[in-house]
């Protein structure tokens, strides 16, 4: 066979093609060698000489399609209504293949004719004047069009008619009138037989099948709404919705196109859902209060469908943490406050926090709902507001508890648990710096009576606060700890000052040496008190090394926070006892008499009453001492008790001072407020130093945004601190508003 | 007594000696606050206690300070005392004493 251009008798060439054409679109066997002959007709008539006769064959092979495309209309129709679907398919599974091979066979039509005066891509998708016309198309659409236009478009509407019978009797779980295949192949072919097509490949599907299917299933959700709504019970309810999403979606899947498959469920969820919100909602309170589970699962699950629905669910959830939170920490009384509080409070955050996570999918809005539950509940003031929110120094108590020696019977490991656990309730603290007075309080207590479990466990402790709330809010509690280690230092450095003087001190001698302003201590910390001259010389040992090392400096001694051990050699066993300067003091005067009337040792010592009796009556409930009155008064006479006797042979004697009092929680609440300013003044200086100038409004808000790890400033107080360093000439108002200020350098 | 005490001290772990006193004192831990020298608390030139920084150190206290104090006092020869910050910025507007009108010339600084 030559590829040379010749002449060729179309009529007997194209009546060789049409026979062949016939065998393949029927999928008839057809050999090799006819194939391979008519693929070169198809050839020698594209290049035929003088005219190409390629138009006459396109021509009549359309023509051919036609007429067998009406030929098989006839043949699905005949057997009836019944067998339309079942024939319509098995002749277009025929066709489709069929039609795949003929282009095949077409293939040098498609490629050199065809193509060449195809339109480019953006002329199909923007449109081209000339688009109307006898376009040609390559054969394998031809072919799909031809069955569009002859079959489909005089079928169509019988078809799907049925089709949804078809899938109405499934739902009802009747038997099917026709294979699933032949549903499913029916109305694939609706996308498939727009297979070339770029622009807009599903349109005929989807107008053609796919809205009738979804009105009619909108139909059918309506009326199975209706039906399950009669029962009345939402838990019921929502299970069959579920389910019933379920199967639809099954459905969907064993029959449509998978692009339907979103409008199937929003169809279905549009009306067994978002149309009975109320019905829904009705039920919500209770589910919520007795935390039932699977019904809050559920009622996630279908309200999550439909746009601003679980707005409900979600405010009654955070109602509901709020209720339970300020029950588990309402009335709490008794010696453990602290515990019961914060411990209560984790327990109710753990709880919600899994329940969310299981239930809800750890969904924003919900974890959101938990945090604003929690900040109301830690930062609820009771009596309407009136009094004071205890978080900040219950919370403090809770670590201090940890922190402190004495926690007994828990593991170290356990306790780093809890202190971990802890930031959880500090992060909702909206006044943190009140957390952290009394958090200072207690650690400078810890620090000074040497009651610190394990360093290790503070700094961690404080290294957890500061990554919570930032360098600054954990300085001041760093400069406490500097200040044991410069002591530590010290003492080491006095040790030596006094070897090499060769100076014996008679005791064992240690030291604190704290800055003051660094350490929250309260105020009126110097007490008059007339030193037992057994001291004496250390006192003045320690001050002239101390002077000879620093400049400008002065020492106060903070007696009441001193300690002593002293050696008891006046009974019967030898005791070691620990106890305060002021209680040691007392007991000393009775080296030198049997007894002392309670005026006699104030006067002798130059206490004050307050810390006098609060020495003494902790000495006379020791029993070291004997009082001959109920009550201690000036002429109370008190002498040693030389029947003392005790199990352990050193211990320790407590006053009362050690105990937080009433007076220094109040105390610490209102240091806040003069801390605040301060703050809040230093805050102004470093924002006007970089801005230079500002209107009072920005710095407002950058105070505030500054400010608000620590706590939230009132407005108030900003501006009375903006007036206060105008007053000291840090900023001024600019000449042209006095709304808008300027740093003085 | 402070004789005995320190001879007992060297032998405290005889019971008979020690019987024999009434109280020993072993051990003393004390503590003390130690605060800059000055007649006035508080800075005149920033109104900040001069125990703690001046205003301009603690604006800046977010980088440096790691709880060592290293805005000192400055005591001049009237012996009125500032912030050694303070003071410096002072002197160049005005070389006197804020307080007294006094040329101002450094007496000491605190260390
Ligand atoms: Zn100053
Ligand atoms: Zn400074
Ligand atoms: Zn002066």
């Amino acid at each position: 066979m030559s590829l040379k251009p010749r002449k060729v008798d179309f009529a007997a060439t194209w009546g060789a093609i049409r026979d062949t054409i016939r065998g393949v679109i029927t999928l008839d066997h057809v050999p090799r060698s006819v194939w391979n002959d008519r693929f070169s007709d198809v050839y020698s008539l594209c290049v035929a000489h003088p005219e190409p006769m390629a138009d006459r064959l396109y021509a009549e092979t359309k023509q051919y399609l036609i007429d067998h495309v009406a030929r098989l209309l006839n043949k699905v129709q005949e057997d009836g209504e019944a067998h339309l679907v079942k024939n319509y398919f098995t002749y277009w599974s025929q066709y489709s293949v069929g039609s795949q091979y003929l282009h095949s066979l077409y293939l040098y039509l498609n490629q050199q004719h065809i193509r060449t005066h195809k339109m480019s891509d953006a002329e199909i998708i923007y449109g081209s004047p000339d688009s109307s016309g006898g376009e040609q198309m390559e054969i394998g659409e031809l072919a799909l069009e031809v069955w569009q236009s002859g079959m489909i478009a005089p079928l169509g509407l019988r078809l799907v008619k049925l089709l949804l019978e078809a899938i109405d009797a499934d739902r009802a779980q009747k038997t099917l009138p026709v294979s699933i295949e032949a549903i499913r192949g029916t109305i694939l072919s609706f996308v498939e037989v727009q297979g070339y097509k770029k622009k807009a490949p599903l349109q005929l599907y989807q107008e053609l099948f796919e809205e009738p299917f979804l009105n009619a299933s909108g139909e059918h959700f309506k009326h199975d709404a209706a039906r399950l709504l009669q029962e009345r019970d939402v838990s019921l309810y929502m299970e069959k919705v579920k389910v019933k999403i379920e199967e639809e979606l099954f459905r969907a899947r064993r029959f449509l196109h998978s692009s339907s498959l979103a409008k199937v469920s929003q169809r279905c969820e549009t009306h067994m859902v978002a149309e009975h919100l109320e019905f829904l909602y009705s039920e919500c309170m209770n589910m919520v209060r007795g935390e039932r589970r699977r019904d809050l699962s559920n009622m996630y699950d279908l309200l999550k469908s439909v746009q601003n629905a679980m707005q409900i669910l979600v405010e009654t959830v955070l109602e509901h943490i709020k209720t339970q939170g300020l029950t588990a920490v309402g009335n709490l009384q008794g010696e453990n406050v602290h515990i019961n509080f914060v411990e209560n409070l984790l327990t109710v955050y753990n709880k919600y926090k899994q329940l969310i996570q299981e239930v809800f999918k750890s969904d924003q809005n919900f974890m959101g709902a938990l945090d604003k539950a929690c900040n109301y509940v830690i930062n609820h003031r009771p009596n309407g507001g009136k009094c004071p929110c205890r978080s900040p120094e219950l919370l403090a108590k809770y670590c201090d508890t940890l922190l402190k020696k004495s926690s007994k019977g828990i593991s170290e490991s356990e306790i780093e648990e809890k202190l971990a656990q802890s930031i959880t309730i500090f992060k909702y603290i909206d006044d943190k710096d009140v957390f952290q007075k009394f958090y200072s309080r207690m650690l400078a207590k810890r620090l000074i009576h040497q009651q610190t479990q394990s360093m290790d466990a503070e700094e961690t402790m404080i290294n957890r606060l500061k990554q919570a709330c930032g360098y600054e809010f954990t300085s001041k509690l760093h400069r406490m700890f500097t200040d044991m280690s410069v002591s530590a230092d010290l003492n080491n450095k006095f040790q030596v000052y006094l070897k090499q003087d060769n100076i014996d001190l008679g005791i064992n001698f240690g030291i604190y040496v704290l800055q003051a302003g660094a350490w929250p201590l309260g105020q009126a910390i110097v007490t008059p008190f007339s030193l037992p001259q057994q001291l004496e010389k250390s006192v003045q040992m320690f001050e002239s090394f101390y002077h000879h090392r620093f400049n400008g400096r002065k020492l106060t001694w903070l007696h009441h926070l001193c300690q002593a051990e002293l050696r008891l050699g006046h009974l019967k066993k030898s005791y070691v006892v620990t106890v305060q300067t002021f209680q040691m003091a007392i007991l000393l005067l009775f080296e030198s008499t049997n007894s002392l009337t309670c005026k006699e040792i104030r006067d002798t010592l130059q206490l004050n009453t307050e810390h006098f009796y609060r020495h003494a009556i902790s000495l006379v409930e020791s029993k070291l001492l004997w009082a001959d009155t109920e009550e201690l008064k000036e002429t109370t006479v008190l002498r040693l008790n030389m029947d003392y006797s005790n199990k352990r042979t050193k211990f320790r004697i407590t006053a009362a001072v050690q105990k937080e009092s009433q007076q220094e929680v109040e105390q610490t609440i209102n240091s806040v407020e003069e801390d605040r300013k301060m703050y809040l003044q230093a805050a102004i200086v470093r924002i006007m130093k970089s801005r230079k100038v500002l209107k009072h409004n920005a710095l407002i808000q950058e105070v505030y945004a500054q400010s608000k790890v620590s706590f939230a400033p009132s407005v108030q107080l900003i501006k009375k601190c903006i007036e206060s360093l105008i007053d000291k000439q840090y900023i001024e108002r600019t000449a042209h508003s006095s709304e808008e200020y300027s740093y003085v350098a | 007594m402070s004789e005995n005490s320190r001879m007992d001290e060297n032998d405290n772990d005889k019971k008979e000696v020690s019987q024999e006193k009434m109280f020993t004192l072993k051990k003393w831990n004390a503590v003390a606050m130690w605060s800059w020298d000055v007649e006035c608390d508080t800075c005149a030139i920033c109104r900040v206690q001069v125990m703690d920084a001046c205003l301009r150190c603690q604006a800046e206290s977010k980088k440096d300070f790691y709880g060592k104090q290293d805005c000192v006092v400055v005591w001049g020869e009237c012996n009125h005392s500032f912030h050694y910050c303070c003071m410096s910025l002072w002197v160049k507007q005005n070389n006197r004493c804020p307080l007294c009108q006094q040329e101002w010339s450094i007496q000491r600084m605190g260390k």
